[in-house]
């Protein structure tokens, strides 16, 4: 990468915090500003979904539940029990975590089909006891869930919060992909053999994922209530957890910056075009056989062909010559 | 009790009618379809809208209901299969006939409506039967004649003899000049026509309701994870076992609690057993 190239992406990521940062300012009304806060809290979830599905390749499609399980947890911690809500949001990540494992414990070590299965089992679970669990939940009715206090408890602090929380897990995510780890997970995702016969520990790799991808779930959850000021099952259907799923495949596998792009557009689209959102799942479930029938990878691959088409990369020339002295060295090792 | 018996062998047969859909499916193309469910909530959805809305004549709505089913199936197989596994990609079937799940689901939903309306009477008959009501038994015959169906089919005839070469292996059956691509259409015909009916046969068990695709993908599902992927008996006895333990755990604790008990023996069965009861051991690739 050039000197250039860098200084223009910094200049790009800077340029992007701060029309983050002051969205607030930018936007018409309280409407659109809501929606810029439903966009932060979902893709707080798929960020870590990002790591299950887009890196390892483990097509979770039951994420619902462990948001709902959030959701209650912070509407009955902060809500019943008046625990302050920061600690309440820190517990529903926890708790979203704790749930993770143990949905992932079981689930992790089928194949692919059987773990989708599963997943999507977990959320009929969680969305039927939801029902069940009266005095807990308040069954069919549904539970108030109390805002933040001061200074997020307006509409432009709790943004704040929101982007706070998601860049600090955008960034934990960042991390995981570039480094050692996400190599692994995309080892596991592409052959779980070869990822096998390099020594990766393909179980152990793909749970730790999964409990991550369970504490921002659980997180997302807790500030998702918050949003909503209140909850019931019907909020937390099985469609909601296809919508996450779809936002990432359609942004593209193996990228943070394409599921991230998916969840804005796909949020924002039916909100601004009407007749879509009477289609709803019609439309995402179209979106999601466009792409998979025509470009698997996503159209943030397609996006990054465009661009190289229209600023081709110079291919640089490398000589290949051997290196006396290094080989003289290696001769003489293996003399001794 | 009796009737708590009854209850969950009818509602054990359909998830039973569901499981051998998925193996017929499975066995030529080695796909689970997400839209599995789906054949038999258009055949109840379809049924009903022939019968109680058109008035027609009740073969003429069978039948309808049958070719819905195998039209459906026979699409799924055209757009989200076919082109899918050419590419030989593990995940991207399951993304697909999700996809098209969805889509149906949504159909059907804007189409019918979002509540669970009653199928017509097929034959004529009393609503103070007990347990000789037809909404028991004909799901239960419904799924008895596809099994015993589908295992002549696959012993006595030619095409039955192509459906198992291919499913045995693909590449062989091909060599031998099979043409593997018409097998695995004609298998997707069958089995939406088996989806079709038995959807058709339980609609008054299950009512005409558009969330029922995925549920009964769910639970038949279940039913083949417990009795293992591939065997048809094992699909009737697990889609049998699933159905008495939701009923029981109805009658019990409540219908709370239906889909945490199915979904704890699912589990329980993955990790004691995970190839089912009657499944074939898988190899672990190395």
């Amino acid at each position: 990468m050039t000197e250039h190239s860098r200084g223009a992406r910094i200049a790009t990521l800077v340029m992007g915090a701060v029309f983050l940062v002051a969205l607030p300012f930018i936007v018409r009304d309280q409407y659109q500003l809501h929606l810029a806060q439903l966009i932060g809290v979902y893709w707080i979830l798929i960020a870590g979904l990002n790591l299950v599905i887009g890196y390892s390749g483990q097509l979770s499609v039951g994420h619902v539940g462990l948001l709902a399980v959030g959701a209650y947890g912070f509407a009955i911690i902060a809500g019943k029990y008046d625990f302050p809500p920061l600690l309440a949001l820190i517990a529903c990540g926890a708790l979203g975590g704790l749930c993770g494992f143990l949905l992932g414990l079981p689930s992790l070590r089928l194949p692919g089909f059987y773990f989708a299965m599963v997943t999507l089992a977990f959320a009929v679970i969680v969305t039927e006891q939801s029902v069940a669990q009266t005095d807990l939940t308040g069954g069919g009715v549904g539970l108030p869930v109390p805002g933040f206090a001061a200074p997020f408890d307006s509409p432009e602090g709790f943004y704040w919060l929101i982007l706070a929380v998601a860049a600090a897990i955008t960034w934990l995510t960042w991390n995981i992909a570039r480094l050692m780890w996400g190599r692994a997970l995309i080892g596991v995702r592409d052959s779980e053999v070869a990822a096998r016969s390099v020594g990766i520990s393909v179980y152990r790799v793909k749970l730790i994922v999964f409990v991550f991808s369970g504490v921002t779930a659980g997180i997302a959850g807790g500030l998702f209530a918050s949003l909503q000021s209140y909850i019931t099952p019907d909020t937390f259907i099985f469609e909601l957890g296809l919508f996450f799923f779809t936002c990432i495949i359609i942004g593209g596998r193996g990228s943070i910056f394409g599921p991230f792009v998916g969840t804005v557009i796909l949020t924002a689209i039916p909100e601004v075009v009407a007749p879509l959102a009477k289609l709803g799942n019609f439309f995402y479930g179209f979106l999601l056989l466009v792409v998979v029938l025509l470009t698997p990878e996503g159209f943030g691959r397609l996006f990054q062909q465009a661009l190289a088409r229209f600023n081709p990369k110079v291919a640089e020339s490398t000589v290949v010559a051997p290196d006396p002295a290094l080989l003289r060295k290696a001769l003489q090792r293996a003399e001794d | 009790m009796l009737n708590v018996i009854v209850y969950g062998l009818a509602i054990g047969a359909v998830y039973a009618a569901t499981a051998l859909v998925y193996n017929v499916m499975y066995s030529t193309s080695k796909v689970l379809s997400v839209s599995t469910g789906h054949i038999s909530m258009l055949g109840g959805i379809f049924g009903a809208y022939f019968l109680a809305q058109l008035k027609l004549p009740l073969i003429i709505g069978l039948l309808g209901a049958i070719a819905v089913g195998a039209a459906f199936n026979y699409l799924t197989e055209l757009i989200a299969v076919r082109r899918v596994l050419a590419r030989s990609d593990e995940h991207l079937w399951l993304l697909s006939t999700l996809a098209v799940a969805t889509m149906i689901s949504q159909i059907m939903a804007l189409w019918w409506g979002t509540e669970p309306k009653p199928f017509p009477r097929l034959f004529p008959q009393g609503f103070s039967q007990g347990i000789a009501d037809q909404k028991y038994w004909l799901p239960i015959g419904a799924t008895i004649i596809g099994a015993v169906g589908l295992e002549i089919f696959y012993r006595r005839t030619m095409y039955g003899k192509l459906f198992i070469a291919t499913s045995e292996d693909a590449f062989a059956a091909r060599a031998r000049g099979i043409n593997t691509d018409r097998i695995r259409a004609l298998s997707y015909v069958l089995s939406g026509a088996l989806g079709g009916l038995a959807g058709f046969a339980a609609g008054q068990l299950t009512f005409a309701y558009f969330a029922l695709g995925f549920a009964l993908t769910l639970n038949g599902f279940i039913a083949i994870a417990v009795g293992g992927l591939g065997s048809n008996l094992g699909a009737v006895i697990g889609g049998i076992a699933l159905g008495m333990m939701s009923s029981f755990a109805t009658y019990f604790f409540g219908g709370e609690y239906q889909q945490t008990v199915a979904i704890g023996v699912l589990i329980l069965v993955l990790i004691v057993k995970p190839e089912g009861l009657f499944g074939s051991k898988q190899v672990r690739p190395v």
